[in-house]
């Protein structure tokens, strides 16, 4: 399931939400460029839950059956969820008898090639602005020491 | 609807990316992320439209099965 928070790049195209019907227009664009088939859920105008789940750009979550939170990850890498879902379930859509849930946090480096045409072909379909503006924050982070 | 309640989304949705940077927007959300609840706690729950269809209770989607939640826009 896919929850549309809001344009982290708005630019001329596809700008920033200043209504809740611009907001659904860019969840359904969503869903026509991306080929998301999941469901799409559309999160307020005010985005009362990506605040509640921490605010990050692309951040999943795993709730366990009854709605306690298995796992959570800032950023979303598709290997980690998969993996995460075969150990969590093991393997048996159930928690193996005789094991207890234990927590535990991770924070990780991964290394990956960074496909910057197709970033920037995402951030152009939102417009040149989004483009200039992601460049000047680029600079800002290497000033501050982030990259 | 209140004032604040349009500053709290003209906040949230900001018009500028590098501006939201400039002002620390990124990190406050990276630290938000931080002070959300821990594995191990109760998810939030919510009822939010769905794209095409009725609205949905989260805690519906959780109740029989687990619940993988991909949150993100179109950048």
């Amino acid at each position: 399931m896919f929850i549309y928070t809001r344009e982290a790049h708005p630019g001329e195209n596809v700008p920033h939400h200043d209504s809740f019907e611009r907001k659904l227009a860019g969840a359904e664009l969503l869903r026509e460029e991306a080929g998301i088939r999941r469901d799409i859920l559309v999160d307020d105008l005010a985005g009362t839950v990506h605040r509640a789940y921490g605010l990050m750009p692309n951040m999943t979550w795993v709730i366990a059956q009854g709605g306690r939170i298995a796992y959570k990850a800032d950023w979303t890498s598709a290997a980690n969820v998969e993996a995460f879902l075969v150990r969590f379930l093991g393997g048996r859509g159930e928690r193996p008898p005789g094991t207890t849930p234990v927590m535990y946090e991770t924070q990780q480096i991964e290394f990956r090639y960074p496909d910057r045409k197709r970033f920037t072909d995402h951030l152009l379909r939102n417009g040149p602005l989004a483009v200039a503006e992601f460049e000047k924050a680029q600079k800002l982070w290497a000033q501050q020491g982030a990259t | 609807m209140g004032e604040a309640q349009r500053d709290a989304e003209a906040m949230y949705n900001y018009p500028h990316f590098d501006n939201y940077v400039a002002n620390g927007g990124d990190m406050a959300d990276e630290a938000a992320f931080w002070a959300s609840p821990r594995a191990g706690q109760r998810a939030p729950d919510f009822t939010l439209p769905r794209l095409g269809g009725p609205g949905v209770r989260l805690s519906d989607l959780w109740r029989s099965k687990p619940l993988v939640m991909e949150f993100g826009s179109f950048t």
